[in-house]
């Protein structure tokens, strides 16, 4: 009995996604191509939230945190200077906290031609 | 598929579910059937209690940073503690704390012990899904849920010992059929209050049947079933052959209870999984 609950708890916990993904939009937008290198990336969030760590990869080469020292409240929208590191894809993944205590995160990217 | 950290998280809360949980109850059933020597019971689990609120939150810890890092990071966790996760470390030990402080206070100390219990067991208001709908009702039928769910689990281990020595048989019985009675109150209300959460928290039948949320609670709702048919066989069957005077029952009592709690360790390892990576239908 032991091994079918197991089972079926695994089965379960595999489908489940890993929670809350409250962002409401970016700029540049999810999977865009863009022209020119923005010089900050926008994050709209549905909720007030504190953003923990923001990790930009190029090119899934280099690799960098961002500097957060500025961002101590917790707030909707962000804007996130950013360093040209020439055309390619930026992937941006954040984590950050929910003012009702609940961890977030999530990932985006766009190109740059 | 979830992370490494996804699955110390689940881990970690069923500690601190089993921890809470179980010494809370012991303690609960201690004062409501006047039972002995159960203080080493209820200090060994408030010890894994306290042990897995301090880990669980350093967790969250990591959680914010997506390394080991976050686990010490005085900038993390002071950050943490600044939300209602916080408040419920808070709770969590200071309610452990008393429960452990009336374990060695006498006869007063069962009183500080139980309401150090229901401290601990008030913390899961503040977190989680139920405190995000931020509904009165709600959080009282969740405390209402736990206190029972504590109380029924902090009576097995007493009562599976009284019934394994033939010198305390008349006492198995005796706090089996008072816990049975209680049990008559108490365990409808588990039921209903905790269909209402259910209700309130999928909403509708086809996001019960298609989603991960639903799915885990049916499984929930099954392994509970399971449990109700165990208990019922315990109060309609070997409790009244027990007070009859037959020994036979006191092995059935005992082997059944052994069962019960393996369901019960499934039911809040399931529970574990709903609060921790499983996310509400919307």
């Amino acid at each position: 009995m032991k091994a079918i609950l197991f089972a079926g708890m695994i089965g379960i916990w595999a489908t489940g996604a890993m929670a809350h993904s409250p962002l409401d939009a970016t700029t540049p937008t999810n999977e865009a191509t863009v022209t020119e290198m923005p010089t900050e990336v926008l994050m709209d969030f549905k909720g007030d939230i504190r953003l923990t760590r923001v990790a930009i990869t190029h090119a899934d080469t280099h690799s960098m945190d961002m500097d957060l020292g500025e961002q101590t409240a917790f707030t909707q929208e962000f804007a996130l200077p950013m360093h040209d590191m020439g055309a390619g894809t930026y992937v941006i993944e954040w984590r950050g906290l929910g003012v009702d205590g609940h961890a977030l995160n999530g990932t985006f990217s766009f190109t740059v031609e | 598929m979830p992370d490494a950290f996804d699955l110390a998280a689940i881990v970690t809360k069923f500690a601190l579910y089993l921890g809470v949980m179980t010494a809370a109850g012991t303690v609960m059933a201690t004062l409501m059937f006047r039972l002995d020597r159960t203080r080493g019971l209820a200090a060994a689990f408030a010890v894994l209690g306290l042990a897995a609120t301090i880990l669980a939150f350093s967790l969250r810890g990591a959680n914010l940073t997506g390394d080991l890092s976050g686990m010490t990071d005085p900038e993390m966790l002071g950050l943490l503690w600044t939300t209602p996760v916080g408040t419920a470390l808070l709770l969590r030990l200071v309610g452990l704390g008393l429960l452990i402080a009336g374990l060695f206070m006498g006869r007063v100390g069962a009183w500080v012990s139980a309401l150090g219990g229901v401290v601990a067991i008030w913390s899961f208001d503040h977190v989680g899904h139920i405190s995000s709908r931020d509904t009165t009702l709600l959080d009282i039928a969740l405390t209402l849920h736990l206190l029972a769910v504590a109380l029924w689990i902090g009576v097995l281990t007493p009562l599976k010992r009284l019934a394994t020595s033939t010198v305390t048989f008349a006492s198995a019985a005796d706090v089996g059929h008072r816990f049975g009675v209680v049990a008559t109150v108490a365990v409808p209300a588990l039921i209903i209050v905790g269909g209402y959460m259910g209700y309130q928290l999928v909403g509708s039948l086809p996001a019960l049947l298609d989603t991960g949320y639903g799915q885990a609670l049916i499984i929930k709702v099954l392994l509970v079933g399971l449990l109700l048919g165990l208990a019922a066989a315990n109060k309609l069957r070997f409790i009244p052959a027990l007070r009859a005077g037959d020994p036979a029952a006191a092995s059935h009592l005992s082997k059944s209870i052994s069962v019960e709690w393996l369901v019960i360790l499934a039911v809040l390892g399931t529970t574990a999984v709903l609060t921790t990576t499983l996310t509400l239908p919307t």
